[in-house]
Formats: structure tokens, C-alpha cells, sequence
């Protein structure tokens, strides 16, 4: 979209062959562009078409408007009458293929990631369904291979959600449910390799709730995983200064949430399950700042887990507002960006 | 007409925090007479977009007048696709991205009967264009016939019809339970049900609801929190937890506080000051970081940040629609 991260250079003037080799360059760009042009209005489709869109979206991959000539002259192709599915299936292959190096060099560029999900859905759409699982099957190692060069990669997440959620519709019910519990243990991995990565834990709030579902678990078993989920947070807090924990720690306290609860993992707890609950986290927490006495997370974690049990219980006890009050002096000496925020909610809190 | 390419060298410092509205101008002016540099016609696919940047900072910076007008409306038409929709320049395919801007850049410069004028089809076909790319089953919005669906394109059917005043062409309770399907438990959004949240999603969910009415369905403290802890040390916004600083980030976050009336709960002089580092202060322009490149996108939202934080000698920002706040009352106020 713009010139993201790149660093900044001294522009010096042009000497007459440099501008020169631009005006060359320019040239060559605009006649490619115009012969294309001209062939797509022409209707015509041919194999050199094709051959010229790629070399232009090879120069240029945010040229839209090309993508969408690619597809015209694909679709033009595949609807030739004599043409069989193993022959659609070797366009559509080669197709893929020429996209890979585009992908790798413009990992963020929208509209590649849209004309593969495209070419994808044509496979569905033309091909017989083990044919065009196959497709979609390879694109998970694709994928993976993606967020290995960048773990935050916004399009390869949204991509690897889209893949897994096709094959489970194309796929039988086991088949879905055993994927489901794959891109659990994927999530697992990549937040192994980088405890920072919120991507990857984003992605297992999510398998977790499509795993209990498709168990259809009990409140027991839910609980359970509750249980392992917190045994496993407090084990990588170890660094408490790392956003991205606390947020997944935010995410397993909705829990706990009577309004957030029923869009969580266990929305069945009683008052006193939940008080219980967040009266040890609250311990636990509370022994996480020997040691870390300046971090602020800490101190806003102990303050949300406190209001949850007042939610909970429907009042604020004068010793838990005490210790609130307590908590939040030392947030706003911790946390001044945010002083008004502080300040605000200090105001709110005389009202509960 | 045409804008967006960037080279110019960002380069500002901590002493230096002025912000230079003279060489912004010049270098937005100039956007248009590079067109004997390769990268100026690699960029033609944002043109549209680019004349909307470029012109909303001028009107910001208290300039208005610097891109000539006849040929501003001139260049928008001639980017209109038979279908109503309007693509990137002449010559390519229509977008929602490039119709919302069209509407952006006819009502900014007070010429949004051009359509009906000179247009095809008038308003009527530009908002039918924009109801076509609407799901009729979820609410959500493609970007265009091939199918791509983001909460950006359901901001920008909004945001486009309601300056027209159309609004009724579309679903828009559909649209609403779309974006309340995109909320994380944090509070914030994504681009689509199931995605991480993200500040530039933030924007376009928060500004969807607040033209439909309906801010009542955010958690306005839980998504000010997740908001304001996109400050990181130095001042500036990050779009996720855990990344780097950006200079438009000033603008989709900063604009999401602001809507859900939390714009104090963060540090605006920090904000600020790292904003202004991302200027180029000798050939105009901001770049994302200090020390980058600049390019017309940034120039736009590190402006827009900064007008939103009230930054002296700048016209006041519209946080929902992104154009001079003057402009959007005129708009609205002729209904």
C-alpha cells in the first residue's frame, strides 16, 4: 500500500544516462502494459497473453486490475468444451506455481493472496472433490512455510484460516475434527518458537473453542482445559513484561466474566466456582511482582481479576476496594502514557 | 492528475518538532511531475486513493486550493467504470476502495453533483455499484466482483453511501451484526470473523457502527484499553501487540479513541512528538518510522493523527469519515 520500513536514502541527481535508462525502462513498462490491454479487449485469450500479464505482474504484483485479466483469460481457458479435469488441474497447478515467487518476494501484498484463494475456489468449483482437496490440502505446507519467514504475517493468518475451514467443509466430520486438533497443535509450535507471537496465541482461543465443540465436552472437560490453559500461562509468564501473554491471560479470565462467559471456553462455572477461581489467580499473580515489583501488567491484571469477582458476586467489598486502590496507585506511577485512563477509571470505581 | 509515489527522505529528530506545513504542501504539489520516474507509474493503482491522501492533507494543512480543483473533478470521472464503480485510474477495473474515495474527493471539493451531471448513471449507479458488493446473506461487503471480503470494504460501503445519503440501498442491520461478528474478547476487531484483531480493522468496525448508529454495541472500555496500549514507549501507536511503531497508526487509532470519546487515555504531546519525527523536514512528506522514506499514505495519516490531537495551525479532522471535519458538516447538514 506504501512504502512500509524502508529506510531512507539520499536522493542525488540523475546523470543524463541514468535518466535515460529510466525513460528506457519506463518505455518498456507502459508498451507491455498497452499490449496487454489491447489483447484483453480484444478477447484474446491466448497462451502469449497469459505469458505477457505474467511478466507484468511479475514487474508490478499490486496491479490489480491485471489480476483480474488473468482470471478472465484462465476462466476463458477453462471453459474450453473437450477439456479434461486433469487438464484444468494442470493449468490450475501451473498457475500456483507461477505465484510462488511473487508470494515469497511481496509476502503483503493483498492481491496475490486473493487471486490464489480465487484459483483455489476454481479447483473446487471445476474439479472433482478429491481432485481439488488435494489442492487445498497443499496449501497448508504453503502457508506454513510463510509464517516461518514472518510469524505475524496478517495475510498468511487469515489465509491458514481460510484453508483449514474449506477443507473442513470439504472434508468428512472426522476429518474436520482431526484437522481442528492439527492446527491446535500448530498454534502450540509456533507460540513454542516465540513466546510474543499473540498471532499464534489469538489462533488457539480460537481452536480451543472449535475443539470443545466438536467433543461436544462436558462442563467437566471444559473445565479441565481451563485448567491446563492457566497451568499454561502462568508457566510462560515467567517473563511477565511481554504483552502478548497478559492478553491471552485477559482472554482466559473472561472466563470468569459473567457477561463475557458464555463466548468462552467454560460458560457454565457457578458464582462459586468463579469467585474461587479468581481468588487463586489473584494469589498467584500477587507472588508473580517478588521480583517484578515495576511491572505494570501485573498490578492491571490483579485490579481486572478483583472487578471480575465483584461482577460476579453484584458488589465491591471495602477490603477488595482497598486493594484495589492499592494496585492502582502503583499502575499510575508504572504506567503515565496512559495516566488519564488511570485517572478515569479511579472515577468510575468511587461509583461501584 | 495523479499522486502517490514516494521518495523524499524522513528524517526528523527529537529537536526537531515543528511541523513544516510549507514543504508538505510543496511535496504533495509535486506528486504529479514525476512521471519520469518508473516508480510513479508502478503506483498508478493507488492514484485514486493517492488524490484523496494528498488532497485531505492539503485541506488539513490549510490549503485547500493547492491541487486544482477542474482537474481534480475531471480525473475522478474519468476513473468511472461503466458499472458505476470507479477503479485506480483510467483504464482499471472498478473497487470499492477507489469509488469511496471518488465520493471522498467530489464531496471535499463540493462536487458531488458532478455525478449526476456529468457521471454514469449519476449517484443513484455509484450507490448501486457499492449495494451490489453486499452479501445479502451475512452483510458483510466484497471489494469487488472476485470476492474478497474485509471489514474495510463494509467501512467504506458506509462510509460512501451516507455522503451520498443512500444508505437505505443496503442492509444495514446486516452489516451491523457482520462487524459485532469480527469483535475479539479483548474488545477490538478483525478483518474478517475468527481474525486477530488489528487497529486498521478497529477503524473501519468502529467507524461502520457510528454511521449506523449503533456505538452502543462496544465494549467502550475494553476496546479503550486495547487501544491505548498501543502507545509503546516512545510515543508511537502499533497496530497489534508486540509490534513496531507506525505513523499512520496515529490516525486508525488515535480516530478509534477519539470515537468512542477516549482519545485522553493516552499520552497525545508522546504521540505527537514521534509523529513529527517522521517528517521529512527539507522535501515534505512522513514516512512510517523515523528515518524512513516518506510517501503520500503517511503524509495523510501522520496529518490526520496530528489534527486530531489538535495540533496547532491544522483544519479539524472528521474522526469517522477521515475528511476535513468542516467538510463532513456541510455534507450532512444539507439533508
Amino acid at each position: 500500500m506504501a512504502s512500509h520500513g524502508v529506510r531512507r536514502y539520499k536522493i542525488t541527481e540523475k546523470t543524463p544516462e541514468e535518466k535515460e535508462r529510466e525513460l528506457r525502462k519506463i518505455n518498456e513498462y507502459k508498451s507491455l502494459e498497452r499490449q496487454v490491454a489491447e489483447k484483453v479487449t480484444a478477447k484474446e485469450y491466448s497462451a502469449e497473453t497469459l505469458q505477457e500479464i505474467s511478466d507484468l505482474l511479475s514487474r508490478n504484483p499490486e496491479y490489480y486490475t491485471v489480476w483480474n485479466h488473468r482470471r478472465q483469460v484462465l476462466r476463458h481457458r477453462f471453459s474450453k468444451d473437450e477439456l479434461s479435469s486433469s487438464e484444468i488441474a494442470e493449468l490450475i497447478s501451473d498457475d500456483l506455481t507461477f505465484l510462488l515467487p511473487l508470494l515469497r518476494s511481496f509476502p503483503k501484498c493483498y492481491w496475490i493472496w486473493n487471486y490464489r484463494v480465487w484459483l483455489l475456489d476454481e479447483a473446487r468449483r471445476l474439479l472433482p472433490l478429491d481432485m481439488s482437496r488435494q489442492f487445498w490440502q497443499q496449501e497448508l505446507a504453503l502457508v506454513s512455510k510463510m509464517l516461518t519467514l514472518d510469524s505475524r504475517n496478517f495475510h498468511g493468518w487469515g489465509y491458514r484460516r481460510l484453508v483449514v475451514s474449506t477443507l473442513q467443509q470439504i472434508g468428512t466430520p472426522t476429518e474436520a475434527a482431526s484437522l481442528t486438533q492439527q492446527e491446535f497443535e500448530y498454534a502450540k509450535k509456533m507460540i513454542g518458537a516465540n513466546l510474543s507471537n499473540f498471532s499464534a496465541w489469538h489462533y488457539r482461543t480460537k481452536l480451543i473453542l472449535q475443539l470443545l465443540e466438536e467433543q461436544t465436552a462436558s462442563d467437566e472437560e471444559r473445565r479441565r482445559m481451563l485448567n491446563d490453559e492457566l497451568e499454561l500461562i502462568h508457566q510462560a509468564l515467567i517473563d511477565p513484561y511481554d504483552q502478548s501473554l497478559w492478553f491471552y491471560h485477559q482472554n482466559l479470565m473472561c472466563v470468569f466474566d459473567p457477561t463475557l462467559a458464555p463466548r468462552t471456553m467454560a460458560p457454565n462455572l457457578s458464582v462459586s466456582e468463579r469467585v474461587e477461581y479468581l481468588r487463586n489467580e489473584i494469589v498467584y499473580i500477587e507472588e508473580m511482582l517478588d521480583g517484578a515489583e515495576d511491572c505494570k501488567y501485573i498490578y492491571q491484571a490483579l485490579i481486572d481479576c478483583m472487578l471480575s469477582i465483584a461482577k460476579v458476586v453484584g458488589q465491591l467489598s471495602t477490603e477488595d476496594r482497598s486493594q484495589i486502590l492499592g494496585w492502582l496507585s502503583k499502575v499510575k506511577q508504572l504506567d503515565p502514557l496512559r495516566k488519564n485512563r488511570w485517572l478515569d477509571f479511579e472515577k468510575t470505581l468511587a461509583t461501584l | 492528475m495523479a499522486l502517490v509515489s514516494g521518495p523524499g527522505r524522513a528524517a526528523g529528530t527529537l529537536s526537531d518538532q515543528e511541523l513544516h506545513i510549507a514543504k508538505h504542501v510543496a511535496y504533495i504539489q509535486n506528486l504529479d511531475t514525476r512521471k519520469d520516474e518508473l516508480e510513479y507509474w508502478l503506483t498508478e493503482h493507488l492514484r485514486l486513493n493517492g488524490v484523496y491522501w494528498g488532497l485531505t492533507a492539503l485541506h488539513l494543512l490549510g490549503h485547500p486550493e493547492a491541487l486544482p480543483r477542474d482537474q481534480t473533478i475531471d480525473f475522478v470521472l474519468s476513473c468511472q467504470n461503466d458499472n458505476g464503480g470507479f477503479g485506480a485510474a483510467p483504464g482499471h477495473d472498478a473497487h470499492m476502495l477507489y469509488t469511496v474515495s471518488a465520493v471522498q474527493i467530489l464531496i471535499t471539493v463540493d462536487a458531488i453533483d458532478e455525478l449526476d451531471r456529468r457521471g454514469l448513471g449519476g449517484k443513484q449507479k455509484v450507490g448501486s455499484f457499492i449495494a451490489s458488493l453486499q452479501n445479502k446473506e451475512d452483510g458483510s461487503f466484497m471489494g469487488d466482483q472476485w470476492g474478497e471480503t474485509d471489514t474495510r470494504f463494509l467501512y467504506g460501503a458506509l462510509n460512501a453511501l451516507s455522503l451520498l445519503n443512500l444508505l437505505d440501498f443496503v442492509d444495514i442491520p446486516k452489516a451491523v451484526s457482520y462487524v459485532q461478528s469480527c469483535e475479539n474478547l479483548d474488545g477490538a476487531y478483525g478483518v474478517t470473523p475468527g481474525a486477530e484483531s488489528h487497529s486498521g480493522q478497529v477503524f473501519t468496525c468502529v467507524g461502520a457502527l457510528a454511521i449506523a448508529g449503533r456505538m452502543d454495541l462496544i465494549n467502550q472500555d475494553r476496546l479503550g484499553a486495547w487501544l491505548s496500549e498501543r502507545q509503546t514507549d516512545k510515543g508511537g501507536f502499533n497496530g497489534r501487540p508486540e509490534k513496531l511503531p507506525d505513523a499512520c497508526y496515529a490516525w486508525w487509532v488515535g480516530s478509534s479513541l477519539a470515537m468512542i470519546n477516549r482519545l485522553h487515555w493516552i499520552d497525545g504531546k508522546k504521540l505527537a512528538s514521534f509523529v513529527l519525527q517522521c517528517q521529512d523536514p527539507e522535501a515534505g512528506g512522513f514516512a512510517d518510522r523515523p528515518g524512513n522514506m516518506v510517501d503520500v499514505y503517511h503524509t495523510l495519516f501522520g496529518i490526520a493523527g496530528l489534527s486530531l490531537l489538535g495540533y496547532e495551525g491544522l483544519q479539524e479532522i472528521d474522526p469517522i469519515y477521515c475528511m476535513p471535519k468542516s467538510v463532513v458538516e456541510r455534507c450532512l447538514s444539507q439533508r
